[in-house]
């Protein structure tokens, strides 16, 4: 047992109402790269917001290296040696990343000694076995090398401890595999990492222990190697889900759209596929393989300029959302927050846009059928909301989604485009939307599903289409979907 | 808990309390300001600046913007009294001048459209047509003032007596109706909010946009009009800087610049606080001078309470979200 770096003893947070971590303890060991898993709202980000100093505990105690921590504010926690990487970076686009590292702390008089800027944030990203050349400009970075500056950042500030929030949220999984690395260069280093995450698979390949939260406390804690991953879910939910994902039992019959070599500049070549009536056809491919362009061409977003899309029979011409709509075709977006929802609208007005002209009489729109709209919406998709006429930004990121869903559903469209239908929605929620896309197409609807989370559509597809620079590189029917041959069609 | 509401309540009625605050002041020391003569005359006085900010009110709901209905205001003015001079019927004249505004709203609306533009690019473009469309005001009297063969009938009566307030409250109270219980007025929102989930909503937003710049250039038509109609004149400069004149009683009615929300009642509002205020100014022996100094302070202080309005909704959704995580 190695030496506590950090200790957070007996730590309650209230906020009006709600308990939002109740006497929550945790111990994390010096050098180790500690998971903190929980769903939305168990409080993983009030933990951490106590630990970087956002918020004040209303009782309990931190103890940083076995002394007493009192904490104000971010930069006081980062001097003291608590750095955190949040999701939204805290980086200036148009400086340099040199100057990001240091922003605020340039040595001198009323010269910058910019060698020596450059100098010190060159060895602070050689520590990391990076060789970036250190006067680029960050806005020009991809999101995981921006990431890369904040961890160099978070170094320069001789940080003890760094606090990862969801920090794969946003990477490609080629990008993942070269960000795992960098944790086990802070381990080496002696630097302890708390690294919060919903995604199993990340916790077990690279945490050495993972405290489990529900509903504000911490309801287990494990090294990864004594844990299963039944466990762990088990233990999130607060019962035994039987299995992650359900059983698909459609029998698709009868083709409903097909696409003969559709094109669109140099983003998409020759694309051809069907797509059966009840299927879910699955789509697979890096992040800029060409999915969401696919996804968009179909639905009118970004209209196809080659090639021809034939719907029940009947060629169509697709050439803006509102033709897409009127040939059957709905579209979940991969951001339901900036494509997907107006969020500081009710969840009624929400989910009747798609279909204004059911919910009128004459010119005028009736407020009693848009409310039956949505309660019975709000009830078949058991979306939590304390009312239907909530504006959406209180809801929880798979309610949100589940209201995305009800608003297509409502549309009625026999055609449903779902480009990352689970992204950051915690299991519970994830379950449901899985139940809800099988029933779906038990009514006779297609679904063609997008999601960078391989196990995701190997299981839920009925046929995985794989994609590439642009390209169908390749069908996967069968026992022939696995991951392994997802990434063999990639790499080919 | 009740102070708090107290505060709510100014908060939120600001310049309204300010405008009755100045309306008793004047009330008490004027006997001629509270007659309904002089109240009607307000109203009329207004009713054109109204008339032109019901349409901008639908375009900075639907997140546009348009700087060009001063001009338009000019040049629908002399389209309809050149024709009215020449002899045309008096509804095709006035059918006249309503056209030289739809199409105007349609280039306007177009042209923002193929740039994919939003608010800002709206202004820049509407800033860009206003000039054009006030030369074009200025050829046909050499940018001189033209005096209308106005007889009796329909045109006359449109500027006279409360006619012009009939058409402004009667046009007001059709588009709120629109902006609250129709589908069209619920796009307009979802579009004015985010256009990108209208877009991804199957909303057709390149054909809804362009037909609020196209209210707003026939509004605007409508407006010149009747101006024309009240002083039976056109003068080609007659619509100069009335955008800001629109745009104020649009500000100062509360409806915000961001889109998404608002409503054509709080503009009539706007409109009729605009006017009161200079009316009562008046009356108090204050110069135009001194009453432009008045009018910014209050265009500063719409903007100032809708800003301390959206920091504490803000400050509410935060809150919420923090108690939800």
């Amino acid at each position: 047992m190695g030496t506590h770096v950090l200790d957070m003893k007996h730590i309650t947070k209230t906020f009006p109402g709600v308990v939002a971590l109740d006497d929550v303890s945790l111990a994390v060991e010096k050098g180790a790269v500690h998971g903190l898993i929980g769903e939305n709202g168990a409080g993983k980000s009030t933990l951490m917001k106590v630990l970087n100093g956002v918020y004040k505990a209303d009782h309990g105690q931190l103890y940083l290296e076995g002394a007493p921590l009192e904490l104000h504010g971010v930069r006081d926690a980062q001097e003291k040696g608590i750095s955190t990487i949040f999701q939204e970076f805290n980086l200036i686009n148009s400086l340099s990343i040199a100057e990001n590292i240091f922003l605020g702390r340039f040595q001198g008089g009323n010269l910058i000694d910019w060698k020596d800027i450059h100098t010190k944030a060159t060895n602070l990203l050689d520590r990391l076995g990076l060789h970036f050349d250190v006067t680029r400009i960050v806005g020009k970075l991809s999101t995981a090398e921006k990431q890369l500056v904040e961890i160099a950042k978070a170094l320069s500030f001789d940080a003890k401890i760094i606090v990862m929030d969801e920090p794969t949220s946003s990477l490609t999984s080629r990008e993942i595999e070269l960000f795992f690395p960098i944790i086990g260069k802070l381990r080496e280093s002696g630097i302890t990492t708390i690294y919060i995450s919903h995604k199993l698979e990340e916790i077990f390949q690279i945490c050495d222990k993972v405290s489990i939260m529900r509903d504000g406390k911490i309801v287990g804690e494990s090294p990864v190697d004594e844990i299963t991953r039944d466990q762990v879910i088990e233990l999130m939910v607060g019962r035994s889900l039987e299995m992650e994902y359900p059983k698909r039992t459609v029998e698709p019959d009868g083709v409903v759209l097909s696409v003969q070599s559709l094109g669109r500049g140099n983003k998409l070549h020759d694309i051809s596929f069907e797509l059966r009536k009840g299927e879910i056809l699955g789509i697979a491919g890096l992040v800029g393989a060409g999915r969401t362009e696919l996804a968009e061409a179909l639905f009118g977003a970004d209209p196809a300029d080659s090639g021809e899309i034939t719907i029940k029979g009947k060629k169509v011409a697709i050439h803006s959302t509102s033709q897409g709509k009127e040939n059957s075709i709905g579209m979940l977006t991969e951001d339901r927050k900036e494509t997907g929802l107006v969020l500081d609208m009710s969840v009624t007005k929400n989910i009747t846009i798609t279909k204004l002209e059911e919910v009128k009489k004459g010119i005028v729109l009736r407020n009693k059928a848009e409310a039956q709209v949505a309660d019975h919406f709000v009830d078949a998709l058991n979306i939590k909301t304390p009312s239907i006429n909530q504006a959406l930004y209180n809801l929880s990121g798979g309610n949100q989604q589940k209201v995305v869903l009800a608003k297509w559903l409502f549309s009625d469209v026999d055609i449903l485009i779902l480009d990352e239908p689970t992204r950051g929605i915690d299991i519970g929620a994830k379950y449901e939307i899985y139940c809800l896309m099988n029933s779906l197409t038990e009514q006779g609807k297609s679904i063609i599903m997008i999601s960078s989370e391989l196990p995701e559509v190997l299981h839920m597809s009925d046929r995985l289409l794989v994609m590439h620079k642009g390209m169908i590189k390749g069908e996967l029917v069968g026992k022939d979907m696995s991951a392994d041959n997802v990434m063999k069609l990639v790499i080919e | 808990m009740d102070r708090k509401r107290v505060l709510d309540i100014i908060r939120s009625n600001g310049i309204l309390i300010v405008i009755l605050l100045l309306i008793i002041v004047t009330g008490i020391f004027e006997s001629n300001f509270l007659t309904v003569n002089n109240l009607l005359n307000v109203l009329r006085q207004v009713s054109v600046v109204g008339i032109v900010a019901c349409g901008m009110t639908f375009c900075i709901i639907g997140g546009a913007f348009d700087l060009s209905v001063g001009s338009v205001v000019s040049l629908a003015g002399v389209i309809t009294i050149l024709n009215i001079n020449a002899g045309t019927n008096e509804y095709l004249a006035i059918l006249y001048g309503l056209l030289a505004g739809i199409a105007i709203g349609i280039v306007n609306g177009v042209l923002i459209s193929i740039i994919h533009g939003r608010t800002s690019e709206a202004f820049i473009v509407t800033y860009g047509m206003q000039v054009v469309v006030a030369s074009i005001a200025l050829f046909p009297s050499n940018g001189l003032f033209i005096s209308g063969r106005v007889s009796e009938g329909f045109f006359k009566s449109m500027g006279q007596g409360v006619m012009p307030i009939i058409i402004f409250l009667g046009l007001a109270t059709i588009m709120q109706f629109v902006l609250t219980k129709t589908p069209y007025g619920r796009r307009m929102c979802f579009i004015g909010s985010n256009m990108d989930v209208a877009k991804m909503s199957g909303i057709n937003v390149i054909a809804n946009r362009v037909s609020y710049f196209v209210i707003s250039g026939v509004l605007a038509s409508l407006g010149g009009i009747v101006l024309c109609s009240r002083v039976t004149s056109s003068n080609p400069t007659a619509g100069l800087n009335y955008e800001m004149d629109v745009i104020a009683a649009v500000v100062v009615g509360g409806t915000q610049l961001s889109g998404g929300s608002g409503s054509v009642y709080r503009t009539v509002i706007g409109a009729v606080i605009i006017g009161i205020m200079s009316n009562a100014l008046n009356i108090l022996g204050i110069t135009a001078y001194h009453q432009q100094i008045v009018k910014g302070m209050l265009i500063l202080l719409a903007v100032g309470m809708d800003i301390v309005n959206k920091r504490m909704k803000m400050r509410e959704m935060t809150h919420e979200k923090v108690v939800e995580e």
